[in-house]
């Protein structure tokens, strides 16, 4: 249940400031001093936030003339849903196993 | 904003073999895992998911606490594993006929929407990625068994 082999999506969308940056992106691609604009962090601090989102690979960004723009990549999330698609699945096959368990004892 | 895992099953026999099949330590190993349950509000206590060196899957080890323990309607656990902090386990036997309903719930996934949400109606990822190796071992643990 822990992703050790995957870049860090769990790490980067840990930090508040950083899902409030997603958010921003999912609407629209932004540049630094865009993002810059909707946080009281010094702008050097926004970008250390972005470098974490673009080591997770949930950000990528592209050169506009002068400045950089990010890009949401939502794709990236995949690992977040599939962990919780893997606790459906084992709740399903335990709660299972829990019934066939019942019905064996209640025969005994 | 956080997700949760919902689960209704019907079961046919009475609401207190239930409640012991989930609140007596060996018959709960039996369909979950080892563990060191017992039924009182604030004990803490693990699950040990074996592992499976075949599957390069180093086992895993549970931490719960009992929340609530209210025989024999509720009971709930904290359940916190690799990550996954602080989420919370709930069984919930509603007698119904001879038999009993019940009304199970995983909670307290964080998922940090909204662009969580988004990316759960993004495209199907294959089980080839999945994070961890449980369900590998899941599934041989279950086909031993069966």
């Amino acid at each position: 249940m822990t992703p050790n082999r995957e870049p860090d999506v769990f790490g980067a969308i840990s930090n508040p400031a950083r899902r409030h940056m997603l958010d921003l992106l999912a609407e629209a691609d932004r540049s630094v001093n865009a993002m810059a604009g909707h946080f009281k962090m010094s702008r050097p601090a926004v970008s250390q936030h972005l470098r974490v989102l673009l080591d997770a690979g949930l950000v990528t960004e592209q050169r506009h003339g002068r400045e950089r723009r990010y890009h949401f990549v939502p794709e990236r999330l995949g690992p977040v849903r599939d962990w919780i698609a893997h606790y459906e699945r084992f709740w399903d096959d335990r709660l299972q196993r829990l019934r066939k368990l019942l019905s064996k004892k209640s025969k005994e | 904003m956080t997700k949760t895992i919902q689960r209704e099953i019907s079961i046919p026999q009475p609401r207190e073999q239930v409640w012991r099949a989930i609140t007596d330590s060996a018959t709960l190993a039996e369909w979950m895992f080892p563990n060191d349950f017992e039924p009182r509000v604030g004990h803490h206590f693990t699950f040990r998911v074996p592992g499976n060196p075949k599957a390069n899957f180093d086992g895993l080890v549970v931490r719960c606490q009992v929340l609530e323990c209210e025989p024999p309607r509720l009971l709930a656990f904290s359940w916190s594993a690799g990550r996954l902090e602080g989420t919370r386990v709930s069984f919930r036997l509603v007698p119904d006929g001879e038999g009993t309903r019940l009304f199970f719930e995983h909670s307290g996934f964080d998922v940090s929407q909204p662009f969580g949400e988004q990316a759960f109606k993004g495209a199907e990822y294959g089980w080839a990625k999945m994070l961890g190796q449980l369900p590998t071992v899941v599934a041989r643990l279950a086909a031993g068994r069966n």
